[in-house]
């Protein structure tokens, strides 16, 4: 189980879901994704996506307008 | 927001980052809207009209932003993450400003006054779907249509005042092309008013049912994907 840190500051929404989906499919179940992000859109289509996917996803906002996106990768 | 902050359930390493305290922001948010009140009092003492404008630009961009409202995603989401819902809380509020419009100038139509806003029915032509594909281009990339850019560039996500720049250069050049366009194309279409067609009533069924069916396609959509993805 290893941990991914994904810098998405910055980028305006789809990029970090992109980078996201694409980041997840090198990793294997029980691994963890964190994507930075902080733009308000991609914190909503993010984790909307990961868990139509099936994933664990969890929100944690770090500072006014900066979020973490924890994915937990299910296979 | 609907995602809701919660703290960590997924087991995870220690090197997690530190959520910041954060200082309570109702003092300036009040004092915010005060100053929107002020300055919308004093505008409303200019002309009515730009106090109307100042409050429903406020309304406007407040619920825009907490809502998380975007027509981009509304229609990039369904190809992309296979979620419909942004799409269909589109759909809906077309259904409701057709049905404000249809009371509106229907109304007018009733009293035998004026009807308002005619001036605004454009005829289709090739510069709708040219201009429909250029804005769609542009929105995917520089990832908002020009409320959301806006809404975005309050916000303070710098990037996007970027595209804000961008965004008037681009409406500029088009306004200083859309006299070709007009002779060229959008003079030779025909401008189309439904309810002529229609009829008044025949006019909003036909509407709502489009939207409706929409509806339903989008919601088929999203449960496609769902299985898809399972």
């Amino acid at each position: 189980m290893k941990e991914v840190e994904l810098d998405c500051m910055g980028e305006a929404c789809p990029i970090p879901l992109v980078k996201a989906q694409k980041k997840l499919e090198t990793m294997d179940g029980g691994d963890i994704l964190l994507v930075l992000i902080d733009h308000s859109c991609a914190m909503k289509n993010l984790p909307e996506w990961a868990r139509k996917a099936g994933h664990n996803v969890e929100i944690e906002e770090l500072d006014d307008g900066e979020w973490e996106v924890v994915i937990e990768k299910v296979v | 927001m609907s995602e809701e902050v919660k703290s960590s359930g997924i087991q995870r390493s220690a090197r997690r980052s530190k959520r910041k305290k954060r200082k309570s922001q109702i003092m300036k948010g009040v004092l915010v809207f005060l100053i929107i009140v002020v300055i919308g009092v004093l505008l409303g003492r200019i002309s009515a009209k730009l106090g109307f404008f100042w409050v429903t630009g406020n309304a406007f961009g407040f619920i825009l932003q907490k809502s998380r409202f975007c027509f981009t995603a509304a229609m990039r989401d369904p190809y992309l993450t296979g979620g419909t819902n942004l799409t269909k809380a589109v759909l809906l509020a077309f259904a409701m400003t057709s049905l404000a419009f249809f009371a509106i100038k229907y109304g007018a139509h009733l009293k035998g006054m004026p009807i308002p806003g005619q001036g605004f029915i454009a005829p289709i032509s090739l510069a709708t779907a040219v201009g429909a594909f250029m804005f769609g281009i542009g929105m995917v990339i520089s990832g908002g249509c020009a409320s959301g850019t806006l809404m975005r560039v309050g916000e303070g996500f710098s990037m996007q005042i970027l595209s804000l720049v961008f965004f008037v250069i681009g409406s500029l050049l088009g306004a200083y092309n859309l006299g070709w366009w007009k002779v060229n194309f959008i003079a030779r279409g025909k401008a189309i008013f439904l309810p002529d067609l229609f009829g008044w009533i025949g006019a909003i069924i036909m509407q709502l049912l489009i939207i409706v069916l929409l509806w339903i396609a989008a919601d088929k959509w999203a449960q496609r994907k769902e299985i898809k993805t399972e």
